[in-house]
């Protein structure tokens, strides 16, 4: 199973959704070298946005990944406006929508600690660097602990040595 | 003729950047390869994810080809 989250990052701009990029993308973003086999975004939710993060997806075989039967996204339109976070399987890999995030808040709080970079394939919004420690300081899972420990000596680091990013 | 240091460095051992914080410090003595950090560090973010897009390219090649002659 592919996870090709360039691909999907651009197809979700594409779509006009508007997101920020959480998890552990942003991890190896920030300077942490972790394997991460997902895409998290936090996004605002409604039935709008939902219908976004379909037409980013809709050809690409998209289901609910968490559901027992791996219930297509298209069937189940009628509960869009109902979800406040969205768990999917595609062909070009998974995608993790959250509408809020632990330690963070809501979308437009989560918006408000990112920073937009310009990269060759678009612009994307990443989640700070002050932010993500918090967020995984929140999850609390040993792994995020351990990317805590790992961000934290990142932050220092940056600190000392203004050039690096 | 290699001196002593050199060998151990040779074998893994890590030097750390003399000026480095408590907080580098104590990731490394918690057992994190701190060099993989530094490493990372010195390229761009953009280059990072480009990496990883390879690593996980790379795992998932390899997870395949584990199914495909029936490991478990």
């Amino acid at each position: 199973m592919a996870q090709n989250d360039q691909a999907l990052l651009m197809r979700l701009k594409d779509s006009g959704l508007e997101f920020v990029v959480i998890g552990g993308l942003c991890v190896v973003y920030h300077g942490v070298p972790v394997a991460t086999f997902d895409l998290d975004i936090c996004c605002p939710f409604g039935e709008e946005n939902v219908r976004k993060i379909e037409s980013a997806v809709k050809d690409l075989n998209p289901v609910h990944r968490l559901t027992a039967n791996k219930l297509p996204l298209e069937e189940t339109r009628s509960s869009f406006k109902d979800l406040k976070n969205i768990y999917l399987q595609t062909d070009l890999g998974k995608l993790d929508c959250l509408g809020e995030v632990a330690g963070l808040g809501s979308y437009e709080q989560v918006l408000q600690q990112s920073i937009l970079h310009s990269m060759s394939f678009g612009k994307f919004r990443m989640l700070n660097l002050d932010a993500l420690i918090a967020a995984k300081a929140a999850a609390g899972r040993p792994k995020d602990l351990d990317a805590v420990r790992l961000l934290q000596a990142v932050k220092e680091r940056k600190e000392q040595q203004k050039d690096l990013f | 003729m290699i001196d002593e240091e050199t060998l151990a460095q040779m074998n893994g051992k890590y030097v750390c950047p003399p000026d480095a914080g408590p907080a580098w410090r104590a990731a490394m003595e918690y057992g994190f390869d701190m060099s993989l950090i530094e490493a990372s560090l010195k390229l761009t973010p953009e280059q990072r994810l480009a990496e990883h897009q390879q690593a996980i390219d790379f795992m998932i090649e390899l997870q395949e080809s584990g199914k495909a002659h029936g490991a478990k």
